[in-house]
């Protein structure tokens, strides 16, 4: 993990995804452009249906090529992964870049025992014979906390529960020692003990393999736990960026604050809760200018005009006010006196 | 003193396995009372049996043991139409907004639905009564006309909540009711269901996984694990002092957004997964999983007992154990 700040191990740029539906496109996301340095543990956080989940997607390819188009680049060790032919990504997902998902029985294969399925991603990527890929797939499943490994390696998913699959979802994930796991939503399903149980079993491997994470979640408390940096995505725009402390004090996006604010936490018992008004525009009518302007509190007549992303040192923001607002974070009125 | 609107006595609820071959305790002896107007928070993992609960309180389920009493009254021992007329005030809301929309009637129809069940005034009035609930719940009148597919979760959810309060509910059961929705979304339903509460005089049993709702909204908390309530108090007693150790742990374990800072590093984490609820362990059922067991709760079950007035708790060294309150009020602390 001593890679030096300048290293960049995933440079996305101009990323844009569109879906093709009833003869035309529609545009699902637009220029989303972040990088990720190597061991780096980068949070994306947004509402359902902001594109954080398509962006994961698209890093491995896993977009429906029929029916969506991706533009722009998302550069890996020096090769893009946009338009990558199919026979490269298969050396790249699984050994270098991994995924896990919210949901583990829908990446688990229910009719192949967990081993079989760890297995055939070690020996996908590694001469081994099926002795050692069995030695390795059972250590595998021991380094992610599962109790008694030999036992699960030959259990089916539905044997499992909730906790142990996406244990040992994140086994087949981390069998190939991969540098990047993009992790979407993968503790949301679970309950909060085990939740806890996850994630410092993810901080934990990401420490010692200096794998990086790019961790999809609709959860700040989730991304204040586990990440270094925070991507606010809104309406498949990338509005802020910055180091995840920043971000929590002193937001410079009035969504970030928006949502922020709208946490139990920072209410009194059983007083009104600050909300964000209104809705996320539809993608078919998606405004020129800035995409949160109608729900936005600080709107002017210059948020119609298009709105670009400057970068501030560490930080990045979308609106042009970011200047002149003063926007509350994730403190109390007290916390943030102290 | 004031009569309780809902009582629950020594409350049992089992259900036998797909075999036969055993049986859940999803409700294994529970006991609270929910007094009118407030609300009544219930936190527990899933398999806890809070929901099993919630619907043994609107008489969704029977008990296998015990008693749920309406304002003083055992529904079971009423003539059915006399249950039917109870019915009406005790209603419940449920985690999937889609679950209880039927995808061929229009959101009008839906709302009004209840009301054609009870079969109360003319349909116009009906129609009337429906979209006054409609707009009370913050949609437009053309919503009406509108079908499921064609609208967001958060408005949906608004649906459910007009449809139950087109026949005067007494009490709500809540059950996840917010867990499905986006954040900014959650903020304006439980806002929401504050205005009502005012406005209608409504009681609520919350039940959630989410501790920093259960804290916002409650006015008492019960923390169930594996079909019994490990503690129960005043909603800030718990989220701030909490006396069991599984309600620590519940705190410690919840993210929480400060920077690293302001964060309590020290968390508890919690060994292992919830037993089966078809085998509870022996004495305190916590026992598997808490930090501080000790032989004596292996042996013996720890009674129900009231730690400090209404606050009740079971475990043997409650209050002798070390808490981890949340964050915010160590940072209180350290700032007093």
């Amino acid at each position: 993990m001593s890679a030096s700040v300048d290293e960049v191990l995933l440079d996305v740029r101009g990323l844009g995804i569109s879906f093709l539906m009833g003869g035309g496109a529609v545009e699902a996301t637009r220029d989303v452009s972040f990088a990720v340095r190597p061991g780096e543990r980068v949070g994306i956080v947004g509402e359902s249906g902001c594109g954080k989940t398509i962006t994961g997607l698209s890093l491995l390819g896993l977009l429906p090529a029929a029916t969506s188009r991706v533009v722009g680049e998302a550069m890996f060790e020096g090769e893009n992964l946009v338009g990558m032919p199919l026979s490269r990504m298969r050396h790249v997902r699984g050994r270098k870049i991994s995924m896990i998902f919210q949901e583990p029985m829908s990446a688990l294969d229910p009719v192949f025992t967990v081993g079989q399925q760890i297995g055939e991603t070690i020996r996908t990527h590694f001469k081994v014979d099926k002795k050692q890929a069995r030695e390795r797939s059972i250590e595998a499943l021991a380094n992610v906390g599962i109790p008694s490994p030999a036992r699960v390696h030959d259990s089916y998913p539905h044997q499992l529960s909730g906790g142990m699959r996406q244990r040992a979802m994140i086994a087949i994930a981390l069998a190939c020692e991969p540098r990047l796991l993009v992790a979407d939503e993968p503790t949301t399903a679970l309950d909060v003990t085990i939740q806890a149980q996850i994630i410092d079993l993810l901080l934990e491997l990401s420490g010692k393999n200096g794998t990086a994470l790019l961790f999809i979640t609709h959860d700040l408390g989730v991304i204040a736990e586990t990440c270094t940096r925070m991507i606010t995505m809104y309406a498949g725009q990338v509005v802020e960026d910055a180091p995840v402390d920043t971000a929590l004090v002193r937001p410079l996006h009035p969504y970030t604050s928006g949502l922020l604010r709208s946490l139990p936490r920072l209410s009194a018992r059983g007083a009104v809760l600050p909300s964000i008004a209104g809705r996320v525009p539809t993608l078919r009518d998606m405004p020129t200018g800035c995409r949160f302007a109608e729900r936005c509190g600080h709107r002017q007549e210059a948020c119609e005009a298009p709105q670009v992303i400057e970068t501030l040192e560490e930080h990045r923001v979308r609106c042009w006010r970011h200047g002149e607002l003063v926007l509350p974070g994730a403190l109390t009125d007290r916390e943030a006196a102290a | 003193m004031k009569k309780a609107i809902v009582a629950v006595e020594n409350l049992r609820i089992r259900f036998p396995t797909q075999d036969r071959r055993e049986t859940v305790k999803a409700v294994d002896g529970v006991s609270f009372a929910v007094m009118p107007g407030e609300t009544f928070g219930i936190i527990g993992e899933s398999g806890s049996g809070k929901s099993t609960l919630g619907r043994a309180v609107v008489c969704l389920l029977k008990p296998t043991e015990g008693r749920v009493l309406h304002g003083g009254t055992d529904p079971y021992t009423l003539s059915s139409r006399a249950l039917r007329l109870r019915r009406r005030a005790f209603q419940i809301i449920f985690q999937d907004p889609n679950a209880a929309l039927n995808p061929r009637m229009n959101m009008l129809d839906s709302i009004r639905e209840p009301l054609d069940i009870v079969g109360e005034g003319t349909r116009a009035e009906r129609d009337r009564i429906a979209m006054e609930m409609l707009e009370r719940v913050g949609l437009r009148p053309e919503f009406g006309g509108r079908y499921p597919h064609e609208i967001s979760g958060g408005q949906k959810q608004r649906i459910n909540i007009a449809r139950v309060l087109t026949v005067r509910p007494s009490l709500i059961v809540c059950d996840e009711v917010v867990a499905a929705l986006d954040v900014s979304i959650r903020a304006d339903i439980l806002n929401l269901f504050a205005d009502l509460q005012r406005e209608f005089g409504l009681t609520y049993l919350f039940i959630t996984h989410d501790l920093g709702v259960v804290s916002h909204v409650s006015s008492r908390i019960a923390v169930m694990y594996l079909g019994k309530f490990m503690e129960m108090g005043p909603a800030e007693d718990i989220a701030e002092r909490p006396l069991h150790p599984y309600t620590q742990a519940l705190l410690s374990a919840e993210p929480i957004p400060l920077p690293s800072s302001m964060r309590e590093t020290r968390r508890i984490i919690l060994q292992g997964e919830i037993p089966s609820p078809t085998n509870p362990p022996s004495g305190c059922r916590f026992r598997t999983r808490c930090p501080h067991a000790q032989e004596i709760c292996a042996t013996l079950e720890p009674a129900w007992r009231e730690a400090a007035p209404g606050r009740f708790v079971a475990c043997h060294f409650a209050g002798e154990v070390t808490g981890h309150p949340l964050s915010e009020t160590r940072i209180k602390e350290a700032l007093a």
